[in-house]
Order: structure tokens, then sequence, then C-alpha cells
């Protein structure tokens, strides 16, 4: 595993030790359940209107612009939380292979974002935008599938 | 029951973690529909949006959800009663969220007659108040020991 060395030491600092023997772990973790799933919920709702198959009395731009700001907010917590998760077993999360499809995940979830907001908002691209609607549904139930996974590997 | 759910969970691969997914997914679509319209209601999001529009829109949602969030759920219950049962943070969980239902409720049938009104908005407050307060609970209750040390 790459930065071998970075990620024992994140797990020796001081921070690290405070939330790996303390309540605030749990309490990370919950706050970052609670964050994640408003993350999805939001995320939910932009893809059913792009999908046409709710709120289709607003136009796709409405319905995106008064969500998008609420799932970066919850999105910037559930990472911050995350990572505060990471900290006290940082060399275990990141060989654990739920952890890395998680990742993975994320990162497709970040592409198909950009797909839609570079070209498929730009235009009357209905189709694209469905596609990309199904596809942020597929990659976000397989976030949270992988994210709960992480936890059955030993 | 509890021999069939300790036997599927145990004997099923990946079938824990499917089941806790579903469970997670319906707190997402709690999280879009009641809690999101809690919001609309008290001013804070999605301003543009018809309060009484998007009631008849994303209410259903949560009707729909309930009975999947209690399907996923009690499997785990069945195949270890006494980990829920003589847990306070699983008591404590339903203690919040049979309010949270019964204002759902409500909450369905003011928010297209009053929309407007402080008494909704009272309602909308404790709502989101309490989904929040549900979703704690039920994953602190895998860590009751962090509360109650065990003696």
């Amino acid at each position: 595993m790459p930065f071998e060395q970075f990620w024992t030491w994140l797990e020796m600092t001081p921070l690290a030790a405070r939330i790996g023997e303390s309540a605030w772990f749990p309490f990370l973790e919950s706050v970052h359940v609670l964050s994640a799933m408003f993350v999805v919920g939001t995320v939910l709702m932009a893809d059913l209107r792009l999908l046409g198959w709710s709120a289709r009395r607003y136009p796709l731009n409405v319905i995106t612009d008064e969500i998008v700001p609420w799932t970066w907010g919850a999105f910037v917590i559930a990472v911050v939380t995350g990572v505060g998760l990471l900290m006290p077993r940082a060399s275990w999360y990141v060989v654990n292979p739920a952890f890395l499809a998680k990742v993975v995940l994320l990162m497709l979830a970040g592409v198909n974002m950009l797909v839609l907001h570079f070209f498929a908002l730009r235009t009357e691209r209905v189709r694209l935008q469905m596609t990309t609607g199904a596809c942020s549904l597929l990659v976000w139930a397989g976030v949270v599938l992988a994210g709960r996974w992480i936890g059955h590997l030993s | 029951m509890h021999d069939a759910a300790v036997y599927l969970l145990s004997n099923v691969p990946g079938l824990p973690p499917i089941v806790q997914t579903v469970h997670l997914l319906g707190i997402a679509v709690i999280m879009s529909s009641v809690v999101l319209l809690d919001l609309r209601i008290l001013g804070l999001a999605l301003p543009s949006q018809d309060v009484q529009e998007l009631t008849r829109r994303v209410m259903p949602w949560v009707w729909w959800t309930l009975p999947i969030m209690a399907l996923s759920g009690l499997p785990f219950v069945f195949a270890r009663p006494q980990r829920y049962f003589t847990n306070p943070v699983f008591g404590l969980k339903f203690a919040l969220l049979l309010p949270a239902i019964a204002l759902a409720a409500v909450l369905h049938f003011v928010s297209v007659r009053k929309p407007d009104a402080a008494s909704t908005k009272v309602i909308a407050a404790i709502s989101l108040l309490l989904w929040i307060c549900v979703v704690l609970a039920g994953r602190w209750i895998a860590y009751v020991d962090y509360l109650i040390p065990v003696e």
C-alpha cells in the first residue's frame, strides 16, 4: 500500500488516539451516517427530476440549484467525520476492499456529476440527463453498500 | 422467526450488509421527504417549491418507506432479541420514532391546509429534530457501552 508510513503516522497522532479511545468514535460515526444519508437523499431528489419521474412542473435547474448547496454542505460534514473515523485505524481502512470500493464509487459519482454539470445540463440533452440520473442512483446506492460493508470485513 | 433470522443472516453471504443498506437507503428517503419538507416549511430550503405541492409529492414516500424500514430492521431484532430489548438506546430510538411518525401524519394533513401557520412551523421544527435524533440513536444502539459502562 502506498504511503504506508503516512497511514501509520496518522494512526499515531494524538487526535487519532483521542478518537479511537473515546465516545468520539461513535459520535462521529452517527453524524457520518446522518450527513451521508442526507447527501444520498438530496441526490435522490435531483436524480428523480433528471429522470423526469418527479417534480416535472419545475425546470431542472430550479431543482438542482436549490438542492445542490444542501448536498455539498452535508457532503463536507460526511467527509470531515469520515476522516475522523479513518484516523484511528487508517492503515486497516486503506487495505480494506470495501473501503477501496467505496473510494472508487465516490470517484465515479464525481465523474458522473462532472458529466452532468458540463454536458448534460448545458443543453436540452434529455437522454443524457436521464442517463446521469440513473447512473447517480446506482453509484450512490453502491457507495452506501460498500460503506456499510467496511465494518463487516475483519 | 428467531431461528430463520439467525440462519439467513449467518449463512447467506453478504446478507447483513445488504439488508442494512436497504435500511440506510430508507433513511436517505426519509431525509429527502419529511426532513426536506420540514426545512421547506421552516423557510430554510427549496424556496421556489410550493409547500402544498411538495407535501403531496414527498409524503407518500414516507408511508412507503416506513414498512421497508421495519422489514429491513426486524431480521436483526429477531436474530438477537436480547441485544435490542435490553438496550436502553433501542428503547430511546423508538420513543423518538413513534412521535416522529405521528408528527409526520399530522404534518401531511396540516401542511396542505395551513402551510404558513405558526403551528405548522412548530410541528416542522419538532419533526426535524426528532428525525435527526432517531437516526443518531439508531447508530448508537451498537455503542450503548459507551453511555452505560459495563460492570
